[in-house]
């Protein structure tokens, strides 16, 4: 067998294991049932909480992102390395431990003020975008860096010494610039908070129409051994995530400056 | 009164610089790879931090941030927005700075025009030529009005016909818009193209800042010498029009034919690589031909020094070592010498 051939098999082997696990899902595929949950006032309800905090979570990761990727990627200063070592945590940290680490600070005196008389996160939405915002942020911040740091600085000096501000020149030249890693990484977090478990159960619980998120509707149908009901919602879910990496393709294609 | 003036900086290779560049003037710094000629521009421009002092007309403007600065600076490697098409790189400045629509709409016409970029104004950078490239950076640089503007070898990446086209275009817009440049470059002869003074620095020391001319024939330290390629200075006794264009020098007992529009010519440089010699004499007129003697052989590691008596001149030429060899050679011999003329330098006052 060819070098080239070998390379090919491998690659054919991965897409066979994927493939037989979706197309495993049709086994229990039923047409009827996949309407009826589908449009259910759970699913919808569960599906409506997935996408509102997945895109409040995002919005507020690429928030904290954006500016911290560019301080990471172009100043030098105390601590740099730490936090440069710290985004790896939601890599190296399993997602349940991340929720138990938010619920273990909520029942610290800080943890219990700002539960008390600021936002109640445990068991509510306000703790689904939390434990989001917590495992996506690092990695937002990683993408982004990447990003900036193909930017050569010159544009910047170039662009100071044509009378730009910092700010200024962060806007008009670094952000543009790196629109298109901003953007793929929006679309990653996105999809990463939509399919997050670990973190969000721990910290916001299970309540059905309350804060039963996607992926712990499909736990909850599994626990009660509904194989029918879960292979729908999987589906749902593979439907959403497939068509937001779609989406990142797409993107790929568009203009690229740097 | 002087514009720009650099006191005691110190920066990475540059220790204690002084030098005053005058109002108006395009002052070109030259000198080796490493010289400390890019952070003597940084300095300037406010985009290092340094020890020392800097004043533009007398202000102090070591506090100064470089968007304060205003002052144009046009990068080695142009550095042109990617993502802005030519027509909004030029305007860029001017929008930052707040300029109204109209102003930068009239100063991105003149400029697209003087440059002759017009055709070039909706495309963008990844679309350019090296040439076209150049002088977009160019407009982008004085867009805003600026009085100072430094330019860091803007001609090092074309081929030396469209450089020197460039230079020269470029030193004239300049003169037009009386902005006070500093030009840096490795390239001597470049230099003596556009500069009023030429400063020549070495390992972060200004060597000596004079006149093209000066510089030439009146080098002040070895360095500046070695520097400018230990060029032969040729004496002249005699000087007379031959026709419009045309003069006869006298230097001893050579007599040279050249190309020269003023009429007294007292000095003239031959760099040493720009003489031809011959064990054999070479067909053609005699004209700017001469016979002499071969009074010195030094022999470096891949070129070969031969110091050469005609009369009371002596000629040092320099060629590659496997020319050398070819020729037979040697201390007291015979040698028929040819001068190159189209690169000698005249030093007339």
């Amino acid at each position: 067998m060819s070098f080239k051939r070998l390379a090919i098999a491998f690659s054919v082997s991965v897409f066979v294991v994927y493939a037989g696990l979706i197309l495993s899902l049709f086994y229990f595929y039923q047409g009827t049932l996949f309407v009826t949950t589908l449009f259910s006032e759970r699913t919808l309800f569960s599906l409506r909480l997935s996408l509102t905090a997945a895109t409040i979570a995002t919005a507020i990761s690429v928030f904290f992102a954006v500016p911290s990727a560019y301080a990471l990627s172009r100043y030098q200063f105390f601590g740099r390395q730490v936090i440069d070592t710290l985004l790896e945590l939601p890599m190296i940290v399993s997602p349940v431990a991340l929720g138990a680490m938010i619920l273990i600070f909520f029942n610290t005196p800080p943890g219990q003020l700002l539960q008390d008389r600021g936002i109640p996160f445990v068991f509510s939405i306000y703790g689904i975008i939390l434990a989001q915002f917590v495992t996506t942020v690092g990695i937002a911040i990683r993408l982004i860096k990447a990003s900036m740091d193909e930017i050569p600085r010159r544009y910047e000096e170039v662009a100071k010494t044509l009378g730009a501000s910092p700010p200024k020149a962060f806007l008009t030249v670094v952000l543009p610039l790196s629109r298109r890693g901003i953007i793929t990484s929006a679309v990653l977090t996105w999809a990463k908070a939509v399919g997050e478990f670990g973190a969000t159960i721990t910290v916001a619980g299970s309540m059905a129409m309350k804060t039963e998120t996607l992926p712990i509707a499909i736990f909850m149908r599994l626990a009660s051994a509904d194989i029918e009901g879960t292979a729908v919602l999987v589906l749902i879910l593979i439907g959403i995530g497939l068509g937001i990496l779609y989406g990142v393709r797409l993107l790929a294609r568009t203009r690229s400056y740097v | 009164m002087p514009l720009i003036e650099l006191k005691r900086v110190s920066k990475y290779v540059l220790r204690d610089v002084d030098l005053t560049i005058k109002d108006k003037e395009i002052l070109v710094l030259v000198g080796p790879n490493g010289a400390g000629k890019s952070t003597v521009l940084n300095v300037i421009a406010g985009l290092v931090d340094y020890e020392g002092e800097t004043y533009f007309d007398g202000k102090n403007m070591d506090r100064i941030p470089t968007h304060k600065r205003g002052v144009g600076y046009l990068f080695q490697d142009l550095a042109l927005f990617p993502h802005l098409t030519v027509e909004d790189n030029i305007a860029y400045g001017l929008k930052v700075q707040g300029y109204k629509d109209a102003v930068i709409k009239r100063r991105v016409a003149e400029l697209l025009n003087a440059l002759h970029i017009g055709k070039l104004k909706g495309r963008y950078p990844a679309n350019l030529s090296g040439g076209e490239k150049q002088r977009v950076a160019l407009a982008r640089a004085i867009a805003s009005f600026q009085k100072i503007l430094l330019l860091d070898e803007p001609t090092a990446s074309l081929d030396a016909q469209t450089a020197k086209y460039l230079r020269t275009e470029l030193c004239g817009l300049l003169r037009q818009l009386e902005i006070t440049a500093i030009f840096v470059t490795h390239d001597l002869l470049g230099a003596e193209e556009v500069a009023d003074r030429i400063a020549i620095i070495h390992k972060g020391q200004i060597e000596q800042v004079s006149s093209p001319q000066d510089i030439l024939f009146q080098p002040k330290t070895d360095t500046v010498y070695e520097f400018i390629g230990m060029p032969n200075i040729l004496n002249c006794d005699g000087c007379h029009v031959l026709s419009s264009g045309l003069v006869e020098v006298t230097s001893g007992d050579m007599r040279m034919v050249l190309p020269y529009e003023g009429d007294v010519i007292r000095k003239i440089a031959i760099a040493p690589h720009d003489i031809y010699l011959s064990d054999t004499k070479p067909p053609g007129p005699a004209l700017n031909r001469y016979t002499g003697r071969v009074s010195e052989i030094i022999s470096l590691r891949t070129v070969v020094r031969v110091r050469v008596q005609i009369g009371r001149n002596s000629l040092m030429a320099e060629m590659p070592k496997e020319a050398f060899d070819e020729m037979n050679l040697g201390v007291g011999d015979e040698a028929f010498v040819i001068v190159k003329l189209r690169r000698l330098r005249y030093f007339q006052t």
